[in-house]
């Protein structure tokens, strides 16, 4: 499965066919710390994913 | 696989309201809710903020504060969204220019875009103009202190600049999140003055009273309804919130609230009802003016006098 990160970097994990929360916590990653799109749409973190799918994560920024 | 159980994974999650796939789950009730429902579940949370707490009233004046960044963005949006149907309110935007290089030009600009954008008149005043300095100059070696500088010298030009230009009220981008780090900072000081709001800068008659719209709402809602809405502002890090405590108590808080969902609530609402009951343990300070400034303040400087003072002659003492 395809990673990218909003800051540019891409990352590419082996997955059982899984949720993205678990993807996330995988990554080491709190799921309230981000959000997540799946293929180019916004996805709840109980959103299943497998190996053929991109997903995206927006760290969120403090402050605004 | 066991029949029955289909063969692949469910492309998407439906909304709990209708039929469209969902963006997100809100933690607390299990609830799926699409772009459109979660966009309406947000403003109708805002309104019954602003409500509840008596936000604004009929004639009110009201001065944004726009960092710029996701929070201040998505709160100029709603205000204007909920009111530029009324006669009788207004709504201006502020932003301060601390002078942050490398951070500060990209949040700036993007400010001046959303108010052009709402047709909203937007209103930009500095370090550099009020205090003399940047808070780059200001800071040199100092940058552990960034934060508390940053945030005395900003709050007091704020009140200022609203003052000057007739607002009754300063509305605040804080969220959820940003509320329970405060109450945990003040805690983790052991700060009671301020725990008990005391503080001039809080209630005093003489200044702009502050409101705060969006803070019910936690953090990541509020940047997801900026998505939602293509307002949605990606920038980097401030270079100094690294050094602020601020930080550390935010991880901190978002770990709890992922391994206890609600806490942020709990905290908030606990840390409400502690600072309504200690609110009049300590005697009011009659207010005075600042002999520099003019601003109100309890002692002969205002803390932000003050602070440019000490911080001035540091720079001339090393
Ligand atoms: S992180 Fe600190 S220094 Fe940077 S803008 Fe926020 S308060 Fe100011
Ligand atoms: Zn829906
Ligand atoms: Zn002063």
């Amino acid at each position: 499965m395809k990673i990218r990160y909003a800051q540019g970097r891409t990352d590419e994990i082996s997955i059982d066919v899984t949720t993205i929360e678990q993807v996330l916590l995988q990554l080491e990653i709190n799921p309230v710390e981000v959000i997540v799109s799946k293929n180019g749409h916004l996805v709840p973190e109980d959103a299943m994913v497998s190996n053929d799918d991109e997903i995206r994560i927006f760290r969120i920024v403090h402050g605004g | 696989m066991t029949p029955g159980e289909s063969s692949s994974p469910a492309d998407t999650v439906p909304c709990s309201r209708c039929p469209s796939p969902a963006i997100t789950v809100l933690r607390n009730s299990g609830i799926h809710l699409c772009g459109e429902h979660f966009a309406e579940d947000i403003e109708q949370r805002v309104r019954h903020s602003i409500n509840e707490y008596s936000m604004i009233k009929e004639g009110d004046r009201i001065a944004v504060a726009l960092s710029g960044g996701k929070d201040s963005t998505v709160l100029l949006y709603l205000l204007h969204k909920f009111l530029h149907g009324r006669k009788d309110l207004e709504i201006f935007a502020l932003t301060v220019d601390e002078g942050i290089a490398g951070y500060r030009e990209d949040t700036i600009s993007s400010a001046e875009h959303i108010s052009a954008s709402l047709g909203i008149d937007h209103i930009i005043v500095s370090f550099r103009e009020e205090y003399g300095r940047s808070l780059d100059e200001l800071l040199r070696r100092r940058e552990n202190r960034a934060c508390t500088v940053c945030g005395v010298l900003r709050r007091q030009l704020l009140q200022r600049a609203a003052r000057a230009n007739g607002a009754t009220k300063l509305a605040t981008g804080h969220s959820l999140d940003d509320e329970v780090q405060s109450a945990m900072m003040n805690i983790l000081r052991g700060d009671v003055r301020r725990i008990a709001r005391v503080l001039p800068s809080d209630d005093a008659s003489s200044f702009v009273p502050r409101v705060k719209p969006l803070r019910d709402i936690p953090e990541r809602e509020v940047a997801m309804y900026g998505m939602v809405k293509g307002i949605y502002v990606n920038i980097r890090d401030c270079p100094y919130a690294r050094f602020a405590l601020r930080s550390d108590v935010r991880s901190l808080m978002n770990e709890m609230e992922y391994r206890h969902p609600g806490t942020l609530h709990r905290v908030m609402n606990g840390y409400d009802a502690l600072t309504s009951r200690v609110g009049g343990m300590f005697p009011n300070q009659s207010l005075l003016a600042c002999r520099e400034c003019g601003e109100p303040c309890t002692g002969e400087r205002c803390s932000a006098c003050a602070l440019v003072h000490s911080m001035n002659r540091e720079n001339m003492g090393h």
